[in-house]
């Protein structure tokens, strides 16, 4: 292999590094949802949080993305909200990584 | 309980700023769906081609703010509260373009000021690394979700008293950024009616293309850009244009 195809095949990873950083991005703030007039990230750890604690109790306290504390009263609903949204924004980053791959 | 998206617009003899509040104007229509007020002067008011109903309010801008010797119009943002008809208001940049209803979620909360504390530079050179330039962690008043709380206006009113006393706060702070700019008003703003703590933030960062960016295409779904001899897209996502030459064209 050249240099130059050297170069070429760095330039392509470093191409595909920032678009990956970017979709991620995209994906994270789109996992931002309201409930109870409170903000969430609907990743994995609040999805984990909310699913053993809701298995413990029918009521139960969790901190927003600012550390303020949130009763939630419908852990059904919430999960499912959570789990809805963390999918979709996790499809979503899969059809662009798709395309990473093919380049 | 009204919620609405307020837009400072002045053209200056470098940008036609009115055309790129037009397209932010279709975006925040197509994605967020909500009643809109726009904040400008008559001349630039003029020049708006029909945008269908939005509120707008009339006002002579305040002149003297430069950036890199041109003319820089950012001094009316400290009277958005009272400038602002709604009861929860989404104060943004008219730079700033909303490609998702991402915003939506935070006027359903209860904190009555949130703003950004972490920025992302979509070219992913890391341009806006400010941390040096100040003693406070610099906040980004590109967007701003506030309700008509008296603590959201202890904020607008010290932005405003840090206005008249720029420099000195400025120094204060340890600014070395000598122009007004509202991104450390409302930081010093906030640390001072928070006793200088600071406070909680919209989560996220705010999604940013650097003047170094030139922009190439504004689509119905994203932006094409040329960066490093590289043309690339960003498709279904929020950014924040710093380059404007392309509406000027």
């Amino acid at each position: 292999m050249t240099v130059g195809e050297l170069k070429q095949k760095a330039d392509l990873s470093y191409d595909i590094s920032v678009a990956k950083k970017n979709a991620l991005e995209r994906a994270e703030s789109r996992q931002i949802i309201a409930h109870n007039e409170h903000l969430f990230k609907a990743d994995a750890q609040t999805i984990c949080l909310v699913k053993t604690l809701s298995e413990q109790k029918d009521k139960f306290f969790v901190l927003d993305t600012n550390d303020n504390p949130c009763e939630i009263k419908d852990p059904a609903n919430f999960l499912n909200k959570l789990i809805e949204r963390n999918q979709e924004t996790l499809n979503a980053y899969s059809q662009i990584h798709e395309t990473f791959k093919r380049r | 309980m009204s919620t609405g998206v307020l837009l400072y617009c002045s053209n200056t003899p470098t940008y036609q700023y009115h055309r790129v509040a037009e397209r932010c104007v279709e975006l925040i229509k197509k994605n967020l769906k909500l009643e809109i007020t726009i904040v400008t002067d008559a001349e630039t008011y003029k020049k708006f081609k029909p945008l269908g109903f939005i509120n707008y309010k009339l006002i002579e801008p305040e002149l003297g703010n430069k950036r890199n010797g041109e003319q820089w119009n950012q001094l009316e943002r400290c009277h958005a509260y009272d400038h602002s008809p709604y009861d929860t208001t989404i104060l943004m940049d008219c730079d700033y373009f909303c490609y998702t209803d991402n915003l939506l979620t935070y006027t359903n909360i209860e904190d009555d000021f949130l703003l950004h504390d972490k920025i992302h530079d979509i070219t992913g050179k890391g341009t806006y690394d400010f941390r040096e330039n100040s003693i406070i962690p610099m906040l980004w008043a590109t967007v701003i979700v506030f309700k008509k709380t008296d603590r959201a206006k202890r904020i607008f009113d010290m932005v405003k008293y840090i206005k008249q006393h720029y420099h000195y706060f400025c120094k204060l702070y340890r600014i070395d950024f000598p122009n007004y700019r509202n991104d450390y008003a409302f930081t010093m703003a906030i640390n001072q009616v928070n006793g200088n703590k600071q406070q909680t933030f919209l989560p996220g960062k705010i999604p940013t293309l650097p003047a170094l960016a030139k922009i190439i295409e504004v689509k119905e779904t994203g932006i094409v850009f040329e960066y490093d001899d590289k043309i690339n897209e960003i498709e279904n996502q929020d950014v924040h244009l710093i380059s404007k030459e392309i509406f000027n064209v």
